[in-house]
């Protein structure tokens, strides 16, 4: 167990400072449970949300997988459910050991906009309610580790992150993205679909909030402008689908990601 | 949008399953759980009757694990002890591959410092390999660290018991277990171009270290055994011994043309260690 204790200490002082994707600690009494923040990936229905939760280590950790449970409501998946991070005959991948709870982590923010197709622990909830709750997930507040949504994490930064040591993630991004169309086309013939593409300038850019506690108001009026909803959500699609067309798409969430 | 939805779900499921492999199976929760209560309880039945390194026996012990009239069997134990006249056992639990070289070789160093020496220094740089390659290096170093520390207990020259002791507790043995598979994918990455051809599935030599090397005690083929081979600059031979005609063991060394200093048994999903 001293090894898990090493290497949670690792962790812990690895994850320290809020990041604008994530943060997670762990709790003041207990080295194996710690809290998390994620934003919502920029380009879904989880959009300017951030949302809370907790991760329980296992005693053998690392050698055997995190559990992950949400704590806010999200639409996608239930609330106060263990979702396992692995295994299975039916999915090849697996745990492992060279992983972290930083993967863990972006693995989730990965995962939100995924379907759920009713299997225990997700929700398919409809992407107004999505929304919805994205909006409101920026309210809540954890007794448990005495933080607020509005200043768990950076606020969102204007610009895709130069610093050369993202280059690598940023090539591996483009990689990703490369066999994932080749992967849609083989299977729709090229139709297009909502890939999560934040691309830099994207119309809804959350760049443009220069304040962690601007965000809710800014999403408000996008999102639900008195009498104009629909037509400002088709607008904005269509010029998401422009930006698309221009920008290759690597998730600016993924570009700190360097352990994979 | 049914379909579309769907795509979109494929693709960003792509997306996390090549950067960090992970998928959150929240798809099988329940079923999930009841595979991994019943896997834990057929590793704890094996664990209780299987030491994860067990002491050496002679090689006779194997006449008795078939039936007398088991001719196939019978022969190639004859055939075998020929050349060997002992074994020492690995628990069959996915690992053993990694944990029998792993021992083998370690004893092997009580008594050659000069080898002992070298292997120490490539083992010493290896960390520094597998972070340019692009581990994360607080994620390996703990497994880097009890690996060079047991490179450094042989170093003392202590009795073989002690070697044994620690490679029968359970978070030693395992983080050594990681490292040689973390040593194994680095290789296999490292020379994808060549390793390439002998994956099979239409995977990258990446997506099959993710799936095949690096998880715990996912099984070891020829292709694990000749990256790691290479990897530590340590020749290895294995007895290949199944229900094939012939009467007699075939072994193969790797890599070819090279002279062994570990000898293993195969038995069909199983490596044991074998003496001279």
């Amino acid at each position: 167990r001293w090894l898990s204790v090493k290497r949670l200490m690792k962790e812990a002082a690895e994850l320290c400072d809020p990041t604008e994707h994530y943060h997670a600690q762990p709790l003041e009494d207990n080295l194996f449970e710690w809290h998390f923040s994620v934003r919502g990936p920029p380009d879904s229905d989880f959009d300017g949300g951030v949302y809370h939760g907790r991760i329980v280590l296992p005693p053998e950790y690392p050698m055997k997988p995190p559990s992950i449970i949400l704590l806010t409501p999200n639409g996608r998946f239930e609330v106060g459910k263990k979702i396992c991070l692995s295994i299975s005959g039916h999915h090849p991948e697996t745990w492992q050991p060279s992983w972290s709870i930083r993967t863990a982590l972006i693995a989730i923010i990965g995962f939100m906009p995924t379907k759920g197709e009713g299997a225990i622990g997700s929700l398919d909830y409809t992407p107004e309610e999505r929304r919805s709750l994205a909006k409101k997930s920026q309210d809540f507040r954890c007794e448990a580790c005495e933080c607020s949504m509005r200043t768990a994490l950076l606020p969102p930064s204007p610009d895709r992150d130069p610093r050369p040591e993202d280059s690598e993630a940023q090539e591996l991004a483009q990689q990703i993205s490369f066999k994932a169309d080749s992967r849609q086309a083989s299977e729709s013939g090229g139709a297009t679909s909502d890939p999560p593409a934040p691309g830099p300038a994207e119309g809804s850019s959350p760049g443009e909030r220069d304040s962690s506690e601007d965000p809710l108001e800014d999403h408000e009026d996008q999102v639900d402008p008195p009498g104009g909803r629909e037509g400002g959500e088709r607008e904005r699609e269509r010029e998401r689908e422009r930006e698309r067309e221009r920008s290759s798409p690597p998730p600016g969430w993924s570009l700190n990601h360097k352990s994979f | 949008m049914e379909h579309v939805k769907s795509l979109h779900a494929c693709r960003v499921n792509h997306q996390v399953s090549f950067k960090g492999q992970l998928l959150l199976g929240v798809n099988c929760l329940a079923y999930d759980e009841a595979i991994i209560a019943q896997q834990d309880r057929i590793q704890q039945e094996i664990a209780t009757s299987n030491p994860l390194v067990s002491d050496r026996q002679a090689l006779t012990v194997l006449q008795n694990e078939y039936a007398h009239d088991d001719s196939i069997y019978q022969l190639k134990i004859k055939d075998l002890h020929k050349k060997y006249s002992y074994i020492r056992k690995t628990r069959p639990d996915g690992n053993c591959f990694y944990r029998a070289f792993g021992f083998s070789h370690l004893e092997s160093l009580l008594e050659d410092s000069k080898e002992l020496q070298r292997f120490k220094a490539v083992a010493s740089k290896s960390k520094l390999d597998l972070v340019n390659e692009g581990f994360t290096e607080f994620t390996i170093e703990d497994f880097h660290n009890t690996f060079m520390d047991l490179i450094e207990l042989c170093e003392k020259q202590p009795g073989l018991k002690e070697l044994l002791g620690s490679f029968n507790d359970q978070n030693v043995s395992d983080y050594v277990v990681v490292y040689l598979r973390l040593l194994t994918s680095g290789y296999l990455q490292r020379e994808h171009g060549f390793f390439q051809h002998f994956i099979e599935g239409g995977r990258s030599v990446k997506e099959f270290c993710q799936q095949e090397v690096e998880p715990m005690s996912k099984e070891s083929d020829h292709i694990h055994i000749i990256a790691l081979a290479q990897a530590l600059d340590v020749s290895i031979l294995v007895e290949y011994m199944d229900r094939g005609e012939g009467g007699t063991v075939n072994h193969h060394v790797f890599p070819e043309g090279s002279i062994p200093r570990i000898f293993l048994l195969y038995r069909p999903g199983h490596y044991d260690i074998l003496y001279k």
